[in-house]
């Protein structure tokens, strides 16, 4: 699966989980954590569908320092097992 | 039982109910067992490596895991000063904070240890029981309140005073016990009662923990309240709640109490160890006074707290900043309350210019708005929270949003993400202001 891949099945998921962003387009820069309408526990429902989507592991660490899509795509292709 | 250390605590439990669970925690996808004997056994051996060792300040990076809570309290038993850190916090602040504190040793994730590594420093004289929680807010220079193993477990024996867990409980701890409420009443509560801790394995987990733990009890904030809520998450065994760390809005604790638990409320700070007044009543917003705290009203109404055990012994190396805190002999807390004719106290609002954050953490707004100042250049704006969220309410300024937010990405960067501002709230009117020019907070929040 390539990047481009990964960065379109992560916006469906972002749409799934969030309701509220339907029709909003998302870039590889928009700021995800926070902005957009989507609020922490969204994020991390986010990032629990996507790491079961694409079968990786992001460190617990790492979760608040994601900020935009495109960060969010990076540290699913590095951490994909 | 009120207890004056941590080995005090779990040695009492070890003696008298050696088999009784202490900790449980997932180990390999299973659900594992720490007795109060194996807990006690586990905790000496680690103080015994920890003192041949000879390190004096050991900084945690709190994961909330088994090995986590052992090291703090093996550490503690060996002397040695502890200072809670976050790992989300970002690694700039964090290699600031290091020296600060006089961190001589780091625990926690082998990568980013190693990364802040060349931070360490010689470690400290005399920090032996000493405990530093930074308070939640972010300041320009974060700062370490001084707590030590007697106030946090006089803090534990204060809660359950009012709010008592049984040997046959289960408290679920998904707070991260880097914050003194996570540490207090996700772990010292249950403890202290001789109950059993079940450690929420992390953010990943928040959906499934109380499935996998089946708790009788847990401690929350308002915005993973609403988040568990939302996702039915809830198990069937779950009897009590307890909320803290930031105002609850009445429909979340309603949604609560429909699933038939009893839903309470406390009230406290970092400075307090923790909670000093509890909702043990109907109403979770009318809170009882624990017993070794005294709460008094300033006359402009701010609460005013008095605490004979639970009282922080400062702020580390800020002994300006804890004068003035501790003015009088009371904690000046900033908040605003009133007492009803049972003696029950409320909270009215807030006195200080900050934002409490829907997960309890704050934005201290002089610092704030001095720093996005200096980045816009001046200007008539102010952070306010709108929607929950940390909005810059702004007038007058013809940039585009992305110009400002260009503007203002150097603050954004060293915040963390849920502290950012996350909108902007063009203003046509100019934003309300008292006649020294100070922002009308309350005004500016009602026209958002």
């Amino acid at each position: 699966m390539d990047r481009q891949e990964i960065l379109e099945k992560t916006i469906k998921i972002i749409h799934d989980c969030v309701p509220e962003l339907e029709g909003v387009e998302l870039k590889e820069d928009t700021v995800v954590n926070t902005d957009m309408g989507m609020d922490s526990m969204n994020f991390i429902l986010v990032i629990c569908k996507l790491e079961a989507e694409f079968n990786a592991r992001i460190p617990n660490r790492l979760w608040s320092k994601l900020s935009t899509l495109g960060e969010v795509v990076d540290a699913i292709e590095k951490y994909r097992q | 039982m009120r207890f004056s250390s941590f080995a005090n605590m779990i040695g009492h439990f070890a003696e008298r109910t050696p088999d009784a669970p202490a900790l449980r925690y997932e180990e390999g996808g299973e659900a594992r067992t720490m007795s109060f004997s194996q807990l006690a056994e586990a905790v000496a051996r680690r103080t015994g490596e920890l003192r041949r060792e000879g390190k004096t300040c050991l900084g945690v990076f709190a994961d909330g895991s088994m090995p986590c809570v052992v090291e703090i309290f093996a550490a503690v038993g060996a002397g040695m000063q502890v200072v809670l850190l976050d790992e989300s916090v970002p690694t700039p602040l964090l290699r600031g904070l290091i020296p600060y504190t006089d961190v001589d040793k780091l625990w926690g994730d082998r990568e980013l240890c190693d990364e802040l590594s060349t931070s360490l420093t010689r470690g400290v004289r005399d920090g032996g029981g000493k405990m530093l929680f930074f308070t939640s807010g972010t300041t320009e220079r974060s700062k370490a309140v001084v707590l030590t193993e007697q106030s946090l477990c006089a803090s534990a024996y204060n809660g359950a005073t009012l709010l008592p867990l049984y040997p046959e409980d289960t408290l679920l701890c998904m707070l991260p016990i880097a914050h003194v409420f996570g540490f207090v009443c996700g772990v010292l509560w249950g403890l202290s009662c001789g109950a059993c801790v079940a450690l929420g394995r992390g953010a990943r987990h928040y959906m499934d923990d109380c499935a996998f733990f089946r708790p009788t009890a847990i401690s929350l904030v308002p915005m993973l309240l609403g988040f568990l809520l939302k996702q039915n998450a809830f198990n069937d065994e779950l009897r009590l709640m307890l909320i803290g760390a930031g105002d609850c809005p009445e429909a979340l604790i309603n949604a609560a109490k429909a699933h038939g638990v009893r839903v309470c409320f406390g009230y406290g700070l970092t400075e307090t160890s923790s909670g000093v007044a509890l909702s043990i009543g109907d109403d979770p917003y009318a809170m009882t006074v624990c017993p070794d705290d005294t709460i008094t009203l300033a006359p402009d109404g701010e609460i005013l707290i008095r605490g004979r055990t639970c009282m922080m012994k400062g702020y580390y190396k800020c002994p300006e900043d804890t004068n003035i805190a501790l003015a009088g002999g009371a904690l000046h807390t900033g908040d605003l309350g009133r007492f009803d004719e049972k003696e029950r106290l409320f909270i009215v609002g807030r006195k200080k210019d900050m934002l409490v954050l829907p997960d309890g953490t704050k934005v201290f707004l002089p610092e704030a708005e001095a720093e996005l100042g200096k980045l816009l250049g001046g200007g008539d704006f102010a952070l306010a929270l709108k929607d929950d969220r940390v909005t810059l309410a702004i007038h007058g300024d013809e940039r585009s949003d992305a110009a400002i937010f260009d503007a203002i990405a150097p603050y954004q960067e060293t915040r963390p993400i849920g502290q950012r501002v996350a909108g902007l709230s063009r203003q046509r009117e100019p934003l309300p202001r008292t006649a020294t020019g100070k922002i009308k907070r309350w005004e500016l929040n009602t026209r958002l």
